[in-house]
């Protein structure tokens, strides 16, 4: 091959100076942002909540990342306000998504923080919404004859409870369910967080 | 025999001969050049069109929380006691030549604080009264200039009121929850000397049955309750919408119509389907009575000005009328059909008036509807933000004190 160090050299700079726009800049524009006041670490137990997120694949349906009005109703939906980049300041590694097949989960524990509901909902998400599309998770659940004392017994409409049985809730399901409800980023942010503001238009709200 | 088998040469290195870039490649790359500069330019120019009115809206809220107690008055209070502060005969008492008023700050602020729900005589007239707390949506500089403004308008009283004086009397009513009971109240703790005033007569709603409690609190027979999404006192969060305060008759009409299927709602319908129609009656007139503060502030980035203005007198270019025209002066209700809608959370409503709208395109000439379809996404945002401003309505009583 002909002149290969020249070719190497350029392709060399073609990546370095890809790897400094999407990566090296991005991190000192905001590897130092701090966390929000109301930000809260996760506990253990929605730690291993969102490991379940994680190894049920859930980010392949939904997004953690509420758009701006100038980009999509989200905050119409009740999906929340705009995410900024603070607000993932715990995650490791983000969920953030790119699918919409279902909704975008940023702030479900604000708008459904029902455990109860959100158990329900695993167990058989068409107990509740007959037209979802979402899988169920019976293996995060027992059926059993009788609850045992303890157990967290799962509230099924009476068309979708197994006839004489009970519904109990394993430490999985609890898990996520509590990773689900501390999804709640509906504090303020400071005017100065850095954020998305593509799209921006003139007169169309803040 | 052709001439092809003259001999090769085995030492030949093909080779690339040199030849210029073909000119069209120019081309591209210059375009492609051109078209990255433009995008990231619009990108930078979309950043700082999103500040500049981030920036304005800062500006706005400052100028609006910072505004004189005059235009607090305006906007707060004269829907209700007019303007000139004479009030509405047989309805809303008059600030002009008040006792009140005119009596020691502590009354007018400790009213403005507490809101009055009962009978009061003001100036020898009767009145229902029904004012709003407004604890929960101002702070203590904005009612500290609204309570001097008043007092020095109407009370011919220049002495100022600090916002050292509502946080005493902050913390005093925190130990008192709920609305005044009417002059009756106000007559004995605040002032002796006040005109004779109504007896208060309790409501005849008997407190809550232990049942409704539970079922309130845990739900029934494990199901989901009432409180794990509208909150404990009913004050509603993010899409759940605040109950509390709402009339009885307007909440039993919506738990039959999700039972029923008339209003859709994926996670009441189960809900209201498990429920009794003894249970929904008398869980209906539990969070009727329920007088809780405001939990909602605004938070969809609405144009508060713009939500105030639509609130208040409509946009008749757009044919939209104004929301209080049927929800009532300060978005109170009219009860049975028009619920209150001041208080409200702001994700509730607007995520409720596109509802409306969808409704609308799908061929539906009802009242919301067609006015929800003149509203653009905007202006859905700029109302719920502003409701969500306002104070909630008067209503019953302190929400059980050991609940807090």
């Amino acid at each position: 091959m002909n002149r290969s160090l020249p070719l190497i050299i350029l392709a060399m700079a073609i990546l370095a100076f890809a790897t400094t726009l999407l990566v090296i800049v991005p991190k000192f524009q905001i590897g130092h942002e701090p966390a929000p006041a109301g930000l809260h670490p996760y506990t253990a137990q929605q730690q291993r909540g969102r490991d379940q997120y994680v190894a049920l694949g859930c980010v392949y349906c939904h997004s953690q990342q509420p758009r701006t009005p100038d980009q999509a109703p989200d905050a119409e939906r009740g999906w929340g306000r705009a995410s900024v980049a603070a607000d993932y300041a715990y995650d490791s590694p983000h969920l953030m998504g790119t699918m919409r097949t279902g909704p975008d989960l940023m702030n479900v524990g604000a708008r459904l923080p029902s455990m109860g509901w959100q158990l329900s909902h695993l167990y058989q998400p068409r107990a509740i919404s007959p037209w979802s599309i979402m899988p169920s998770y019976p293996f995060l659940f027992e059926v059993k004859d009788k609850a045992a004392p303890g157990d967290t017994v799962v509230w099924l409409p009476a068309k979708s409870a197994p006839p004489g049985k009970v519904v109990v809730a394993k430490p999985e399901a609890i898990d996520l369910a509590a990773y689900l409800i501390a999804l709640d980023r509906t504090y303020p942010v400071p005017s100065t967080a850095i954020r998305d503001d593509g799209y921006a238009k003139h007169g169309a709200g803040r | 025999m052709s001439d092809d088998r003259r001999p090769v040469d085995e030492r030949f290195e093909p080779y690339e001969p040199r030849r210029r870039v073909p000119l069209p490649v120019y081309w591209i790359a210059i375009a492609l050049a051109i078209w990255g500069t433009l995008t990231l330019w619009r990108d930078a120019h979309a950043g700082f069109i999103a500040g500049r009115q981030r920036g304005d809206e800062a500006a706005a809220d400052t100028r609006r929380a910072a505004a004189p107690g005059a235009d607090l008055f305006l906007a707060r209070c004269s829907s209700c006691h007019q303007p000139d502060g004479s009030g509405i005969a047989g309805a809303v008492p008059p600030l002009a030549g008040s006792p009140l008023v005119k009596a020691d700050p502590s009354v007018v602020v400790r009213i403005l604080l507490r809101g009055i729900d009962g009978p009061i005589t003001v100036a020898g007239q009767h009145f229902d009264g029904h004012m709003p707390s407004f604890a929960s949506v101002l702070d203590d500089d904005q009612l500290a200039r609204i309570a001097t403004y008043v007092r020095a308008r109407f009370g011919d009283n220049a002495s100022a009121v600090s916002p050292s004086d509502v946080a005493a009397a902050r913390a005093w009513a925190a130990g008192h929850p709920g609305p005044w009971r009417g002059g009756d109240e106000i007559r004995a703790a605040l002032m002796p000397l006040l005109e004779p005033q109504p007896a208060y007569v309790a409501s005849l709603i008997a407190a809550p049955d232990p049942s409704i409690l539970a079922l309130v609190q845990h739900g029934t027979g494990g199901g989901w309750s009432c409180a794990s999404c509208h909150g404990d006192l009913g004050e509603g969060h993010g899409d759940a919408p605040r109950i509390a305060g709402l009339s009885s008759p307007y909440l039993l009409a919506q738990l039959r119509a999700f039972a029923g299927g008339a209003r859709t709602s994926d996670a009441m319908a189960p809900v209201a389907t498990s429920l009794a129609d003894a249970q929904k009656i008398a869980l209906a007139s539990y969070y009727s009575q329920l007088a809780t503060p405001s939990a909602s502030v605004p938070a969809l980035q609405g144009a508060l000005d713009r939500g105030e203005a639509l609130a208040l007198d409509g946009d008749s270019a757009k044919g939209i009328p104004a929301c209080f025209s049927c929800h009532g002066s300060s978005g109170f209700g009219v009860a049975p059909a028009f619920p209150p809608i001041a208080a409200q959370q702001p994700a509730y409503t607007a995520g409720r008036l596109a509802g409306f709208a969808r409704q609308a395109k799908q061929g539906s000439h009802a009242l919301m509807p067609s006015v929800a379809a003149r509203l653009d996404d905007a202006d859905r945002r700029a109302i719920a933000d502003y409701l969500a401003t306002l104070p909630p309505v008067p209503t019953g009583t302190a929400p059980p004190a050991e609940q807090h």
